[in-house]
């Protein structure tokens, strides 16, 4: 592919005193695209984003949207795009519709047609004032600003918080629309349902490191699947060693769990051998996916990816990654 | 008012402003009705008075009792209030957006930092400009309705002066606050510089030898070249608007070279410093730990850092007067002499030639009440501040009752002011063994506990606007205001024999009168100042129980 990415980061490090908040992070967006960043608090997805927009200057490496240079551009890049705070805060002492009227006005062209119909598809309430909002209608307002100007791309950090499913669904699809219109939708979450239901392309981002850049389809072709077999009596984990496909097994008394891709055939043999009582099997989640997959490049990150417990902890983080 | 960031920074701060002016204009007037109706014994007094006096005030014998009192205005309270409303928007300008979170959009707007710095700092000057010229506009009001003619003062001129000193204190809070976005930090800072500036230009002069390193303070040069009779002093003008330049230029490679802050928690100076390997261990000392142990230790907790620095700065500056009254005293003693009884009135009827008028003049009648002030205001506001930050709503679902939570939060009140008494005392009682002032100690624990008394009182309206309301910024303006309206009507109003009954509505007339160091504890004075007190923290509680809660 020779087009120019709509948002490209090259090798982006950030450190803060000794702590290195990001570390060597490249990847690119392509248009059209839905791309979703996936990791813990603190794995440095805001770090990544508050570069690309020039809040935060990169300790080493670059960032690039729409072919211009984050920082030297700066301007000229906020102009095209749209931005989704995570934690977002906004003046309480306007009215929602102040606020926009303010944010259009120092945007400039923003068409107030398309704020009614963002409004009306979020059912967003903009007579009171930002300080009487809930969380949800507060972040409602947030992604009325960021989408009002028909923007080349944006950028969501954590934006269905608050979000009752129901407008989740109705922003899902606003995405969904927008990136088959050729725009670019950069999401951050660690909502792994949300990832999984709207991004083509997947980034899974741990304690400052990007582990692996994924295509959505092919995640799921990965099919990672978990077994749970209730046997009458007790089977030792040994019995499934070296059957294909199978990783991961674990026994507790007389169950067996353990997680499988491919066929299920081969577990099956051994299993119906011992005197099986009950199956059931269910998908994966996509963080232990990737956890399976690329335990390598985890642990290099210096996580341990068999303790649930390290998962989002990190002691001494300050809460700008 | 939203169409820019210019438009909006003036629609955020016009109020605050205008109240600035407002209070400004009703003390100015407070004053020059007072004098007024002294009629000609007035201007016998100011023309009777010595020519070094008057020159030290800069006016004129014919500026009469409204040059008087402009003085006042001009290089006393209304560089204070011009100046205040100055630095806390510079310090909040880019500072502020940081702290609250909306940096996050207004960043990511089409706009550079070099045109938000811009606007912001236009805003700033446009307000900043617009209150000078404003107040000073009101004095003119002030006297034409007290019937007080204005001779020949040049009141332009002191306005341009006044103006030009307060840009320099905002251009600091501004750069440090663009260097830094710390809004706690730059604020602080500029403050800190305008009090020990005035100080500086006030004390300096006083010494033989050391004149002229008051002309280093930027608050010397407001009445320094006396303006109001001598005209702008253009070149001293032209020097401090290049050192706004030049902070307004640091700023502008401040803001463009570092990351900006997202309303995160940011790890405060304290903890950084304890952090330090070298300092860690005598700052972690000093510092104490903070409490968690209960509501009413918790919020005096909270209120540890202002406590340190109000208190340290009282105790600290009463401690060095004590050995500069004696090197001076032999000075000023022929000059206060000389002075008619009104014009000592003026200056809060110190006789400045005694170690307990010295004290009274220099540390009881502004520095300790702001002091006590700022440290009560804070710890009565603490209970609306549960509710502005939301977390209200945690502590009041724990199983305490309302009650419980707004009395024991009270306590940090008269604990705050008791607190800041000990430190003038403190302070005074070294000061006076220091320069063997043979002031009598008992006398210095009574105006102490008065201290504590008005403490309480000003902190208690604070608490009972925000037991009524639940707003902070009303709490904060409820006690900020009773305490310089009472401030004003307690200097002015008795200067006027006819009027001075009057001085009995504020607060600060049961604080000062009669001066505690010289007549000691008034009993009945402590009583009332710590009945009403605890009569409002009453009804704030009661109010505080029956209303829903914010947040």
């Amino acid at each position: 592919m020779t087009e120019t990415p709509v948002i490209e980061v090259d090798r982006l490090t950030k450190r803060y005193g000794s702590f290195t908040a990001v570390e060597d992070v490249s990847f690119e967006i392509h248009r059209g695209e839905i791309f979703g960043f996936l990791g813990p608090n603190g794995a440095g997805k805001s770090t990544t984003i508050r570069s690309i927009l020039d809040l935060i200057r990169p300790t080493s490496g670059h960032c690039r949207v729409l072919g211009l240079d984050s920082r030297r551009d700066a301007v000229e890049i906020h102009r095209r795009i749209g931005f989704l705070p995570s934690d977002l805060a906004l003046y309480p002492n306007l009215t929602g519709r102040q606020t926009l009227e303010y944010l259009g006005n120092l945007r400039g062209g923003v068409d107030w047609t398309r704020v009614d119909e963002l409004t009306e598809r979020l059912a967003a309430d903009l007579s009171k004032k930002v300080r009487e909002y809930s969380s949800g209608n507060r972040q409602k307002l947030g992604i009325i600003q960021a989408l009002m100007h028909r923007p080349e791309a944006v950028i969501l950090d954590e934006p269905i918080t608050g979000l009752d499913p129901l407008v989740q669904l109705e922003f899902h699809s606003m995405l969904r629309e927008m990136a088959d219109a050729g725009g670019t939708v950069f999401l951050s979450s660690h909502t792994i349902s949300e990832v999984e239901r709207v991004a083509d392309r997947v980034a899974f981002i741990r304690r400052g490191h990007l582990i692996a850049v994924e295509r959505m389809s092919e995640l799921q072709d990965k099919a990672l699947r978990r077994i749970k077999l209730e046997f009458a009596a007790p089977v030792p984990a040994s019995a499934f060693d070296g059957v294909d496909g199978v990783h991961e097994v674990s026994v507790d008394g007389p169950t067996v769990t353990a997680q499988f891709e491919g066929s299920m055939a081969p577990l099956l043999t051994i299993a119906t051998a011992h005197d099986v009582l009950s199956v059931s099997s269910a998908s994966v989640d996509l963080d232990e996916i990737f956890l399976e997959f690329y335990r390598d490049e985890v642990v290099a990150a210096g996580d341990d990816p068999d303790e649930p417990g390290e998962r989002g902890a990190r002691a001494g983080a300050p809460e700008t990654a | 008012m939203l169409r820019t960031v210019y438009l909006k920074s003036l629609r955020d701060r016009w109020l605050g402003a205008s109240i600035g002016v407002a209070s400004l204009f009703a003390i100015a007037w407070m004053g020059m009705w007072a004098y007024a109706g002294m009629g000609d014994e007035a201007t016998d007094f100011i023309a009777s008075m010595p020519e070094a006096y008057l020159s030290l005030l800069g006016i004129t014998p014919d500026g009469g009792v409204a040059g008087l009192m402009l003085s006042n205005m001009f290089n006393f309270l209304g560089p204070f209030v011009i100046a205040g409303i100055g630095v806390s928007i510079a310090a909040a300008a880019i500072a502020g957006e940081e702290a609250n979170g909306t940096m996050n959009v207004l960043g990511a707007m089409p706009r550079s930092r070099s045109r938000l710095l811009g606007s912001k700092t236009l805003a700033l000057a446009t307000v900043l400009v617009g209150a000078g010229a404003l107040g000073s506009l009101s004095y003119v009001a002030a006297a034409s309705l007290a019937g007080t003619p204005l001779g020949s003062l040049d009141l332009a001129a002191a306005t341009v002066h006044m103006l030009a000193v307060c840009l320099v204190f905002a251009a600091v809070a501004l750069a440090l606050g663009a260097w830094t976005g710390n809004r706690g930090l730059a604020s602080g800072a500029a403050v800190a510089l305008i009090v020990v500036s005035f100080l500086m230009s006030g004390l300096l002069p006083l010494f033989e030898g050391l004149e002229d390193w008051a002309k280093a303070s930027p608050w010397y040069w407001i009445s320094g070249p006396q303006p109001m009779v001598n005209g702008v002093d253009w070149p001293a003008v032209a020097v401090l608007l290049l050192v706004t330049l030049a902070l307004g230029t640091l700023a502008w490679w401040g803001l463009n070279r570092r990351d900006l802050g997202s309303g995160a928690v940011r790890t405060p100076l304290v903890e950084r410093l304890k952090g330090d390997p070298r300092i860690g261990r005598a700052v972690s000392l000093l510092a104490g730990r903070g409490s968690t142990r209960g509501i009413a230790a918790k919020a005096l907790s909270d209120l540890r850092p202002v406590l340190l620095i109000a208190a340290g700065f009282l105790a600290f500056q009463a401690t060095v007067l004590g050995p500069m009254f004696s090197a001076i005293s032999g000075d000023i003693g022929g000059v206060v002499d000389a002075m008619p009884e009104a014009i000592l009135a003026m200056v809060g009827f110190a006789d400045f030639s005694t170690p307990e008028g010295w004290y009274y003049g220099e540390v009881m009648s502004i520095v300790g009440p702001v002091a006590v002030a700022v440290v009560a205001i804070n710890a009565g506001a603490a209970l609306a501040r549960e509710e502005r930050s939301r977390t209200a709503s945690v502590l009041l679902t724990l199983p305490v009752s309302r009650t419980a939570v707004a009395l024991r939060m009270s306590v940090a009140i008269v604990a705050g002011s008791l607190i800041v008494g000990v430190a003038l005392v403190a302070g005074i009682a070294a000061g006076n063994a220091i320069a063997g002032l043979g002031m009598d100690v008992g006398h210095i624990a009574a105006a102490a506990l008065l201290l504590a008394g008005l403490g309480t009182l000003l902190g208690a309206v604070a608490f009972v606007a925000g037991g009524l309301t639940g707003r902070h910024d009303v709490a904060v303006g409820a006690g900020t205001g009773v305490a310089i309206l009472g401030w004003g009507i307690n200097s002015f109003v008795p200067v006027n024999p006819d009027l001075a009954d009057w001085a009995r509505v504020s607060p600060f007339y049961y604080y000062s009168t009669p001066n505690p160091l010289v007549d000691g504890m008034t009993w009945w004075h402590l009583g009332l100042l710590v009945g009403v007190g605890a009569l409002l923290v009453a009804v704030g509680v009661v109010a505080y129980r029956a209303r829903d809660l914010r947040g």
